[in-house]
């Protein structure tokens, strides 16, 4: 074995961890977890925006996390993490992806679109919802047989 | 308080009252008293007989990996029969309460059981089987089985071995404890949103259920951890990949699916934790919450679920295979793929439990391809399973047609999944009890590999052979009871008889549900000879006992060590030449060898911590099951400060010395000298023979 397996501080892993880099990561995780929660009690951006900067939010923090508490790299003596990391990468992408496929298709047979789009922007007509019209099964809802 | 408690809440007690103790149920009450009697006299016969300090030193506080795979089968074999009973409980009533003139009892309008009281019946019959149950059994012989056969001393990580046992005991104790304390879930074993919303389920019934899945998805964590590890970093010198073992193959991909998708059940029931107790609205009907969410994130982690159970079990067969055909395993390579095909597609086929969403030909023509496409790599199992038999010299002793069995039962299974994979039939008997006949094919499956795998593994853990007669006997019987379960139950579900039915509407279904009761009987007399089989192996034990080659046709390591295992598993770390090293040795004369000199070895020390961890889970899981928040606190607190405890001490293990050593292992050697069959063996010198390396060099590193 390349380290011993009697001290356990000898671990790469350990070693890499310092205490300035555990407090990053928390800090920088709840520092953005504040912003969020303040975005969201606030109302101050549009529902839109407000997706859209929590979700960036939420990928630096991730980031962070992944980086500063779990130490996950590409180097050398990480090579388990970088094995872990190849096998993630697909799986996030399958389960996100398939999801975000499969309940985008049954909305557009479930739910009235005009009705979802108006609460998500107030100021916006019900039939101004671009790219919808031409996608299969827009108008299912209308249909009695689904 | 976040959410509307109805039934009140004290500081001290939460929701627990003495109304929450079901006294006047007339089938729970006689019950918890025969269980109170019973655990008195087992309580009192080990005081009696003064085994307690060997309890726990030798079990409880153990870190061996023999002993922990024991317990875990000890604990799936106890929730397989409390999961039968309930299975019981389920045909009875529906035999029971068929039409509108059948009588009923016990304060329901039809049949036995009320339709609040069957709900939790069925719900905990699922969850037991499947997490409780098939869980544990297959961890426990991974536990066993998985070391031996690479050539460790342990796992990689002892003491988080000990730590996931204790745990999942914890999630079968929580599950056990709300037969008498409160209900359980009555909403199916997956549950459904938004039902186990607070305001459609305000009792506790949800909340264990919440718990005690959490308890096992974390203790099936750790385990998958660990044995992924040991894999990869405790391999005997010369084990390289191509010569692993099949059964550690398939324990591999089983666990790559366990370590992938456990997580996603945990986040969904966080989620739905949050909507209990925090008055969330993650999986409400409005308030910007779905429903259909929960599904699928349930189904992320449930059909890699499945596919993690099913995968040891054919590892278990295709060891069975082998050794009963005398011949090698046909196709390793394309059975190690076909393991891995299978882990991968696992992943990508979860919407094929709810195609009825209404997600749309695209997405359902999609994940009806995807399912398919594992019927190839399982075709690949069967036919390589099918050549491995296809001329060579069978022996049908009962392990064997365990296997076969599980063979039979995986096309029957295999064959209506196919059918449950195209959409349009989808639709047809979606929910019907032909699903329920499906999956219940599959996971006898397992349990057939399971029994045969107890037959086939017993001799080596123990050192004697179980009973061939009751074996057998016990095997028509289940396979008679399952013919006359699930045939049935297959008809039915095309007559359109909808699954979970506490009151069958259809009186022209009378003579087929009269079948499954008479399957069930069936059943209850292959428990029976189960029980025998028990207590006649153990009485004639001095008979059945066996050397290191239990079956004389094994293949793989795990046979190369005495039965039952010693504590160290192998004296000297054997040295491996061939992927069946064991069969490779008979053949080049070299099987009866065993090491001339004995060097030192490290092994880990027994720890009470994890046993303590475990209860604290418990209590953990009590107290959040009945909102008893100073005792959260308190042990969820003890569980941190301990566990920071046991980091900073470690375990520094201890050193069994080559002298002592040699001496147990001269007096295994000359006890299997006893055994008639068994061959003398004679010791080399350098752990050399002809050209061939037996053992480690024992100028060779040493390893722990």
């Amino acid at each position: 074995m390349s380290h011993g397996a009697a001290d356990p501080t000898m671990h790469p892993e350990v070693q890499l961890s310092t205490s300035k880099g555990y407090f990053l990561g928390f800090a920088i995780s709840a520092f953005l977890m504040l912003v969020a929660t303040f975005l969201v009690t606030s109302h101050s951006v549009p529902p839109f925006g407000l997706l859209m900067v929590i979700s960036v939010c939420a990928g630096i923090a991730v980031i962070a996390q992944i980086y500063f508490l779990l130490h996950i790299d590409i180097s050398e003596h990480n090579i388990w993490n970088t094995v872990a990391l190849v096998l993630f990468i697909p799986l996030f992408l399958i389960t996100i992806g398939l999801t975000w496929w499969m309940f985008s298709q049954l909305y557009l047979r479930t739910m009235d679109m005009s009705v979802m789009s108006s609460a998500m922007q107030p100021a916006v007509h019900a039939s101004a919802t671009p790219g919808m019209a031409a996608m299969p099964g827009m108008n299912a809802h209308t249909d009695s047989g689904n | 308080m976040l959410v509307d408690l109805p039934g009140g809440w004290s500081p001290l007690l939460g929701r627990l009252a003495w109304s929450q103790i079901p006294y006047a149920n007339p089938i729970l009450a006689p019950l918890f008293v025969a269980v109170v009697i019973g655990a008195i006299i087992v309580l009192g016969l080990i005081t009696y007989y003064g085994k307690w300090t060997y309890l726990w030193k030798e079990w409880l506080t153990t870190v061996d990996h023999k002993k922990l795979g024991v317990m875990y089968i000890i604990i799936g074999l106890v929730m397989l029969f409390r999961g039968f009973i309930d299975g019981l409980m389920i045909r009875t009533q529906q035999v029971w309460a068929v039409g509108p003139h059948s009588s009923g009892v016990f304060g329901s309008l039809h049949g036995y059981l009320t339709p609040f009281h069957f709900g939790q019946v069925y719900s905990a019959h699922g969850l037991i089987m499947i997490l409780l149950a098939a869980t544990p059994l297959l961890v426990g012989f991974m536990n066993i089985i998985v070391p031996i056969q690479i050539g460790a001393r342990d796992m990689a990580y002892p003491y988080l071995n000990a730590l996931g046992l204790w745990i999942t005991a914890a999630a079968a104790a929580l599950i056990m404890i709300s037969l008498f304390v409160g209900d359980f879930a009555h909403n199916g074993w997956f549950e459904y949103a938004p039902i186990f919303e607070m305001q459609y389920s305000p009792g506790v019934g949800v909340d264990y259920w919440i718990w005690t899945l959490q308890l096992v998805a974390l203790g099936t964590t750790l385990g998958g951890i660990n044995i992924l590890a040991t894999v990869i970093k405790m391999r005997a010198p010369g084990m390289t990949w191509g010569k692993l073992p099949i059964f550690v193959w398939a324990s591999l991909s089983a666990n790559v699916i366990a370590l992938t998708s456990f997580p996603a059940l945990q986040v969904a029931l966080g989620l739905v934790a949050a909507d209990r107790y925090l008055g969330a609205h993650f999986f409400t009907a409005g308030m910007g919450g779905n429903l259909m969410l929960y599904t699928n994130l349930f189904w992320i982690w449930g059909h890699p679920e499945v596919y993690f159970v099913i995968l040891p079990a054919f590892g278990m067969m295709s060891e069975i295979f082998p050794t009963f055909s005398e011949k090698p395993l046909f196709g390793y390579i394309t059975m190690v793929l076909a393991s891995m095909a299978i882990a991968g597609v696992s992943w990508l086929v979860w919407l094929h439990h709810f195609f009825t969403m209404g997600a749309g030909p695209y997405v359902n023509t999609a994940f009806s391809v995807a399912t398919m496409l594992v019927g190839i790599p399982t075709g690949v199992k069967v036919f390589n399973w099918a050549f491995t038999m296809y001329r060579g010299r069978l022996t049908f002793n009962a392990a064997m047609l365990w296997a076969i069995g599980a063979l039979f039962l995986l096309l029957i299974g295999g064959m209506t999944g196919m059918m449950l994979a195209i959409p349009a039939i989808n639709y047809m008997v979606h929910n019907s009890v032909f699903v329920v006949a499906h999956f219940h094919s599959m996971l006898l499956v397992i349990v057939y590999a399971i029994f045969g795998s107890v037959l086939y593994w017993f001799p080596k853990v123990f050192g004697f052979k179980l009973d061939e007669f009751w074996a057998k006997t016990m095997f028509w019987l289940f396979s008679a009871g399952t013919a006359l379960v699930f045939v049935p139950m297959y008809m039915l579900g095309f007559m359109g008889m909808t699954r979970r039915l506490e009151y069958v509407f259809n009186t022209g279904w009378q003579s087929y549900l009269d079948v499954m009761e008479f399957g069930i009987v069936v059943y209850t007399l292959s428990v029976l000879a189960f029980f025998i089989l028990l207590y006649v192996s153990v009485r004639d034990h001095a008979k059945n006992r066996v050397g290191a080659d239990a079956w004389g046709t094994s293949r793989s390591l795990e046979w190369m060590t005495h039965s039952p295992v010693p504590f160290y598993n192998f004296a000297v770390l054997p040295h491996i030449n061939e992927r069946d090293e064991v069969a490779w040795r008979r053949q080049h004369g070299i099987d009866n060898v065993r090491p001339e000199h004995y060097d030192d070895i490290h092994m880990p020390n027994n720890t009470g911590v994890a046993i303590i961890l475990g209860g604290l889970t418990f209590v953990l899981g009590f107290a959040l099951t009945w909102r008893i928040w100073w005792l959260c606190i308190v042990s969820l607190l003890a569980i941190i400060v301990l566990m920071i405890i046991r980091s900073f001490r470690g375990d520094p293990g201890y050193i069994v010395t080559g002298a002592e050593l040699q001496r147990m292992e001269e007096e295994a050697y000359r006890r299997e000298a006893q055994i008639a069959d068994s061959h003398h063996s004679h010791p080399v010198s350098g752990g050399v023979v002809g050209n061939a390396m037996a053992y480690q060099r024992n100028d060779s590193s040493k390893r722990l």
